[in-house]
């Protein structure tokens, strides 16, 4: 049977590409030969039914939940960040009241703060009262560099460290207490006590003479002092010339109870803090 | 039965009103999600009960978890909102096929009559949900690929090149398979003398 090409049906309708895009854009009207497929995808974009929303609930639940999980995790992150931050200042400042607090009464216990303030500490908590501060003729701050000893306990000199001296501390007994530590190896004879129970804390160094008002005896070496306040007083030194060397006597000039000393003939500094000693008699 | 083009469109896309939507949503708006949700939510379905029947509440479910997770930091229009949530949708289903092509597995739940949602009118509904149902019955008579084109040109509301990136096909493949799968349709509908 031959081959015979059938000529297109009339009836059938001619679909473009053109029409198929319409269709898919779905802003014409559909062809006459497309419209039962427009029926089709107007079918798949109905209205929903309450089958298709029946998960609401779920997804709000979720959604709910997602967004409550973010903000009470940051709430208490805050909250948390702020305690800490207080916590860190409130101790910062704890912290540094005590040190200022310790600081200060161990000052004031040493006796190493300023006349006013000490008198102040020994008000409020008892700290030791601060000495008197003695002015002499003889005083001489420049000769001394360093600083200051204690009335009756001449600073060292005579040394390349003769800028270190004598310190003293006053103590109630009548016995000073000479401060032993040599410095070094500039030898510092012990400190001397003057009458009153001062103690010394002698710092001379090198070769200088260490000279104290009254009696007073140290032991170069031993790390402590003795001092015998005597009334006048008659200034017992020592010196040390090396830092492990022998005590030796120093040679005071007496110059009264509140006199300077030199030593070796060479003019002591006035010492800024003075303490009068007190006067024993001398048995 | 609706036949205008027209009010399919209107029904699928937000408008100028996204913008505002999303941003409330992401502000934490119940009200807003509600109303992406019950946009987006019932073409989803439909797109599933296709390409993954049977499991397609399973999947929009997972697929909307996974959206709000991500909804504060979504950057977009609506056209990639919508493309990001059909994504979201499709790679579920192509790791639930996988996963059930290993493991296979007789689905047991079944919804009670309590859990069925009630309807003001149920006839009116009935007829709607077998229209819709008999639309989505054709639709998965057609090769994949042209059937998946379809749904998301017309169901989704995506353009071309939106459901060309997703499908990972050249916008010229996608509009061939377009048109192929509705010349198909009105083959399929022309023999079978469907009425909807």
């Amino acid at each position: 049977m031959p081959n015979i090409p059938q000529p297109q049906r009339q009836d059938e309708p001619v679909v473009t590409d053109a029409d198929l895009a319409a269709l898919l854009a779905g802003t014409t009207d559909a062809a006459p030969g497309l419209r039962p497929v427009a029926d089709v995808l107007a079918a798949l974009t109905a209205e929903p039914t309450g089958m298709e929303l029946a998960g609401e609930a779920g997804a709000l639940a979720e959604f709910r939940r997602q967004a409550g999980a973010q903000v009470p995790a940051q709430r208490p992150r805050r909250s948390s960040e702020l305690r800490s931050r207080f916590g860190v200042k409130v101790g910062a400042s704890v912290t540094a009241v005590a040190v200022v607090l310790g600081g200060g009464a161990v000052a004031a216990f040493a006796n190493v703060l300023p006349a006013p303030i000490q008198r102040l500490a020994h008000e409020a908590i008892g700290a030791p009262i601060p000495p008197a501060r003695h002015h002499s003729p003889s005083h001489s701050r420049t000769a001394a560099p360093g600083r200051s000893g204690v009335h009756g306990e001449p600073p060292a000199r005579g040394g390349p460290g003769a800028s270190r001296q004598a310190r003293p501390h006053a103590t109630p007994t009548p016995a000073a207490h000479g401060n032993p530590q040599s410095q070094g190896k500039k030898g510092n004879p012990p400190g001397e006590g003057n009458g009153k129970g001062g103690q010394g804390q002698g710092n001379s160094q090198g070769q200088g003479n260490s000279q104290g008002q009254g009696n007073s005896q140290g032991h170069h070496g031993s790390g402590q002092g003795q001092g015998n306040s005597q009334g006048k007083g008659n200034g017992q030194g020592q010196q040390g010339k090396a830092p492990h060397g022998p005590a030796q006597q120093g040679n005071p000039h007496k110059k009264g109870p509140h006199g300077s000393a030199q030593a070796n003939g060479r003019p002591a500094g006035h010492p800024r803090r003075s303490v009068h000693p007190r006067p024993v008699m001398d048995p | 039965m609706r036949t205008s083009a027209d009010a399919r469109t209107a029904s699928t896309v937000i408008g100028e009103e996204f913008a505002d939507l999303l941003a409330a949503a992401q502000g934490g708006s119940e009200a807003a999600f509600s109303r992406l949700w019950r946009n987006a939510n019932p073409a989803l379905l439909r797109y599933l009960r296709v390409i993954a029947p049977g499991a397609d509440e399973d999947i929009a479910a997972e697929t909307w978890v996974h959206v709000v997770r991500g909804l504060a930091s979504f950057r977009g229009d609506e056209q990639a909102w919508r493309a990001w949530l059909f994504t979201t949708a499709r790679r579920r289903a192509i790791d639930l096929a996988r996963h059930r092509s290993r493991r296979p597995e007789t689905a047991l739940d079944y919804a009670t009559v309590a859990q069925l949602p009630s309807s003001a009118d149920s006839a009116e509904a009935a007829m709607e949900n077998l229209s819709t149902a008999a639309a989505i019955a054709l639709l998965a008579g057609l090769p994949r690929l042209q059937a998946e084109v379809i749904l998301l040109r017309v169901v989704a509301g995506l353009d071309t090149e939106s459901v060309a990136r997703m499908l990972r096909k050249s916008p010229g493949a996608v509009r061939v398979a377009a048109h192929r799968g509705l010349r198909r349709l009105a083959q399929i509908t022309a023999d079978a003398g469907v009425t909807l």
